[in-house]
């Protein structure tokens, strides 16, 4: 089956930033797959002159703050590093049975990754990256503005970048069987639960994940 | 299905009707966001989708169809919309949407009125016949098998063009807020404050072409056509990036103490962040200018208009005709242009547009006499100064007496006479006010002060946009006032589309000589000073009234009109509205930091968490005012507050609250948490029950006209 990958620019984040850029982008994209009737709703972001459109759905709104909490968490172990968080479509198809798998297998169509670089700008001095700065957390108001805008800017190119892959690509879509606002299963991974099984017997790679070392990525 | 079969030159008439509501809902998406009237903002999708239009049944049969094409709900059509489908004749004809930004001259500079054209949308269907699309895509007419094959065939093909229209659709709709113009869209849109800029859009069917310079200043998009059997759909847009000079231009200077922001942004709104609120909260739930939308829509000719200026404009034409501008151009939202006739002068429009403002404030409630008086108290109690007077004041002066009673000695069907035999003395009353008042009234030496050199301007009329009149002024030689802004929101859409004999009375004034004193005599009003009025337009109306005395204390007091609603909603919004209004109230600083302490109270709070905003209710109703002024009401809503007050402000109605310096730490200290532990939302339905109670008495006294003084209530 056809799957359409569209890897996101790289943005450079601090911690705190996570949350507003994750929600920015992942509503966005399920904003975009959500075929069912939706009543859009505009979020100005809190940290950013952004508005973002969200599904209204608050299923999906419960389950992207989850996946941002665990990713947070994540980061918090793993500080200054690349990450991925994504975001997949697939559609669930019953699959001859065989030694190792359920009966059910998830056809992946579509998949997003969102690219993160964390920056700790403060404390974790020698993690610094790009930071001819001086003492932990003391840049200067004007450094964390214009860091502030340029993150806004490439945030905003993320978003079009979006549109752009959304209008080029249609024909794999799949058919939408219900009327459901969200029309496609979707999932979210983020780096704790494994970046290469997406969708394909995750719980074993999980339960092998979980136990070796967390992270795939960077 | 339709099984019409499919030639080079027409498309099947189901694919028909997806191209015209394509067209349609591009309109609604991009005018959504462009043209403040039109704008839905302020619904949360919950409610839309969990009680889907509680209170819209006159639209509902009728409209909702339309709000669910391609999966897309958006507001309440858009009268714009209306038109345009009679205006639009074929959808071989491209649309295009220029978005223009509007600099009024400025009173300094006496500038010519400069635009530009801040966005172009082109939306444009190409038939195949055109030869713009290739033969593959559009299989539907390659092959010409079997009925019954080429018909699923149609049927898939639809499917699959309805399914693609829909993402392109929903890209439009990220993409439009994404733009630089949705930042001044907003900023217009949201802020009471006066602008030198306006935002404004013609629809035509021809893209006048650029300038080289223009077109080297644009960014293209261009979404990705999505192909229909016999042709495809194109949506592109030509934008400026560059916003951010224009931007900053955008504030005018009004006195620090005016808030931005204040009134009707979604983004101040604590309400509409309520989303764990039960939804039949009824407050709640009739929050929303969809209800002021849906009533009486279509009602009367003018309604159809496409945003509230035009249909001011149309008033003014008085020829329902006019609506439908002929050569397939429209063009709306721009009453300085359209609403007045073209040799008018520039003061001659602004007295136009003044007269709209005041003269429909002053006409829009008759059932509702508080409202008025309230229109009134803006107009002209105000002058004094004396915050406390504001409301009382509608009754004593015999100026205001007049007019109020004459208002309400009127039955609602007779109402347009009543208003106007109140509106030639008007200005005189208005005079007579500002010295009496000032004479009789002596809480504050500032008071008198101020009323003899009482200084009026008529400011900018920024009409555009925001239907604002604004009169303001700077600070008096004492410096005791330092400002004063009063905002009234109001939905001129609804006024107009209210009744005939509203109608009626608008037509009266078609003619040009004005008798209404409204028609903001310039005279009269460049000698004022130290006043500044704002009236503004927004989805819900709502007065707010900022005041500052002495530095020491600031008043802010308002109310809402919701003239087509249900009585008792509007009551209730009413005290909704000037609960939620109090409750910003901050003794200003006298380093007029006024702006800083507003970050630091429960109002920001309350954006941010559920917890903070039902506190925040709970926190505006206790503070609620009754309706009018009630000793014991008076005692309950300043409990709380612990307000101290002098003993010249006795009179202090509920209407409006004053915070000495000396409590303005405990008004600050009194952020959400404390209600968040003390308050449940079952308080808040208490006192709902007890406004409605309360609005049920008020309206049996406004029958029969009494003006004594309740003696219950909590």
């Amino acid at each position: 089956m056809n799957c359409e990958v569209c890897q996101l620019k790289e943005l450079v984040v601090e911690p705190f930033e996570i949350r507003e850029v994750l929600r920015c982008i992942l509503h966005t994209i399920v904003f975009h797959r959500a075929l069912g009737l939706v009543r859009p709703k505009d979020v100005d972001s809190e940290l950013f002159e952004i508005t973002y459109v969200q599904c209204g759905d608050a299923e999906l709104e419960k389950k992207i703050e989850e996946k941002i909490d665990h990713f947070i968490g994540w980061v918090d172990k793993h500080p200054n590093r690349k990450s991925q968080v994504c975001l997949s479509f697939y559609e669930v198809k019953s699959k001859q049975p065989t030694w190792f798998s359920n009966k059910i297998e998830r056809l992946h169509w579509e998949e997003w990754y969102v690219n993160l670089h964390v920056v700790n700008s403060k404390g974790h001095g020698k993690f610094r990256q790009n930071k001819a700065a001086v003492d932990h957390g003391e840049n200067s108001v004007e450094e964390r503005s214009s860091r502030r805008a340029v993150l806004e800017t490439s945030l905003r190119d993320v978003l079009f970048q979006i549109i752009k892959f959304v209008n080029e690509r249609k024909d794999h879509i799949p058919q939408v069987s219900n009327s459901e606002v969200i029309s496609f299963p979707y999932e979210i991974t983020i780096p704790s639960s494994s970046d290469s099984s997406f969708g394909w017997h995750t719980d074993m790679f999980k339960r092998m994940l979980q136990t070796g070392h967390p992270n795939m990525l960077s | 299905m339709a099984s019409s079969s499919c030639n080079s030159f027409s498309e099947p008439a189901i694919m028909e009707q997806i191209i015209t509501e394509f067209f349609t809902k591009s309109v609604h998406i991009i005018l959504e966001s462009r043209s403040p009237y039109v704008s839905s903002r302020n619904y949360s999708g919950e409610q839309f989708i969990s009680s889907p239009s509680p209170s819209s049944s006159s639209s509902s049969s009728s409209v909702r169809p339309r709000h669910q094409w391609f999966n897309l709900a958006l507001g309440d059509c858009p009268a714009a919309l209306e038109n345009f489908d009679l205006w639009r004749q074929s959808n071989l004809e491209p649309l295009v949407i220029d978005v223009v930004l509007i600099r009024r001259p400025s009173r300094q500079h006496h500038d010519s009125k400069s635009e530009k054209i801040v966005e172009r949308w082109i939306i444009q269907y190409e038939s195949r016949s055109n030869g713009s699309v290739t033969r593959e895509s559009c299989p539907g007419a390659k092959k010409s098998s079997g009925g019954n094959s080429q018909s699923s065939e149609l049927s898939a093909m639809y499917k699959k063009t309805y399914k693609k229209s829909i993402i392109m659709l929903r890209s439009l709709y990220a993409m439009v807020k994404l733009l630089p113009a949705y930042k001044v869209f907003r900023d217009l849109n949201s802020s009471g404050q006066i602008r030198p800029l306006s935002l404004s859009h013609r629809i035509s069917s021809f893209a006048e072409p650029f300038t080289r310079e223009e077109e080297a200043e644009m960014n293209q998009f261009g979404f990705t056509p999505v192909d229909t059997p016999c042709g495809r759909l194109t949506l592109s847009v030509s934008y400026l990036m560059k916003l951010d000079d224009i931007r900053s231009e955008t504030s005018t200077p009004l006195p620090t103490q005016v808030i931005p922001d204040y009134v009707g942004s979604p983004t101040t709104d604590p309400l509409k962040r309520f989303h764990s609120l039960p939804s039949s909260l009824p407050a709640y739930a009739s929050f929303s200018r969809r209800h002021s939308w849906s009533n009486d829509h279509g009602a009367t000719p003018v309604s159809q208009s496409p945003s509230p200026t035009y249909s001011n404009a149309c008033v003014f034409r008085a020829n329902p005709n006019s609506r439908v501008p002929p050569h397939n151009h429209l063009r709306d939202n721009a009453p300085s242009a359209c609403s007045v006739p073209n040799n008018a002068s520039t003061v001659h429009r602004k007295k136009i547009q003044a007269l709209m403002n005041i003269g429909l404030h002053l006409h829009c409630h008759p059932q509702l006499p508080l409202a008025l008086q309230c229109n009134f108290a803006m107009i002209i109690n105000i002058m004094p100064f004396c915050a406390q007077r504001v409301h009382q004041s509608i009754f004593p002066y015999p100026g205001m007496g007049r007019i109020i009673c004459k208002t309400r000695a009127c039955p609602s069907p007779s109402k347009a006479k009543c208003v106007k035999p109140g509106c030639s003395p008007r200005v005189d009353i208005a005079k007579t006010h500002i010295s009496t008042s000032s004479a009789a009234h002596t809480s504050s030496p500032e008071c008198k002060l101020q009323a003899k050199k009482e200084l009026f301007r008529m400011g900018d009329m920024h009409t555009d946009i925001m239907l604002h009149k604004a009169l303001y002024l700077g600070k008096d030689e004492t410096g005791s006032l330092s400002g004063l802004k009063i905002s009234s929101c109001t939905s001129p859409r609804l006024q107009i589309s209210r009744s005939s004999s509203r109608l009626s009375f608008l037509d009266e004034f078609d003619d040009s000589e004005f008798p209404c004193p409204f028609a903001v005599d310039e005279d009269i009003i460049d000698s004022c000073n130290s006043f500044a009025v704002t009236l503004s337009s927004f989805h819900i109306k709502h007065f707010l009234l900022t005041m500052s005395l002495s530095n020491e204390v600031s008043v802010q007091w308002s109310y809402e009109i919701h003239d087509q609603w249900p009585q008792y909603k509007s009551l209730q919004q009413r005290n909704f509205s000037s609960m939620f209004h109090q409750n910003r109230i901050e003794p200003l600083d006298r380093q007029g930091q006024t702006a800083d302490y507003l970050e630091t109270t429960g109002l920001v709070t309350a954006r941010k968490s559920q917890e903070a905003a039902v506190s925040a209710i709970v926190k505006m109703l206790k503070n609620a005012p009754p309706l009018r002024p009630e000793p014991s009401m008076q005692l309950s809503s300043h409990v709380i507050r612990d307000e101290t007050r002098t003993s010249s402000m006795e009179q202090n109605t509920v209407a409006e609250v004053m915070a000495s310096p000396g409590s303005s730490a405990s008004v600050a200290g009194m952020t959400t948490s404390e209600f968040i532990r003390s308050r449940t939302v079952a308080d808040a339905f208490e006192e709902l029950r007890g406004f409605k109670e309360r609005k049920e008495l008020l309206l049996r006294r406004i029958g029969s006209q009494i003006s004594e003084s309740p003696s219950k209530d909590s």
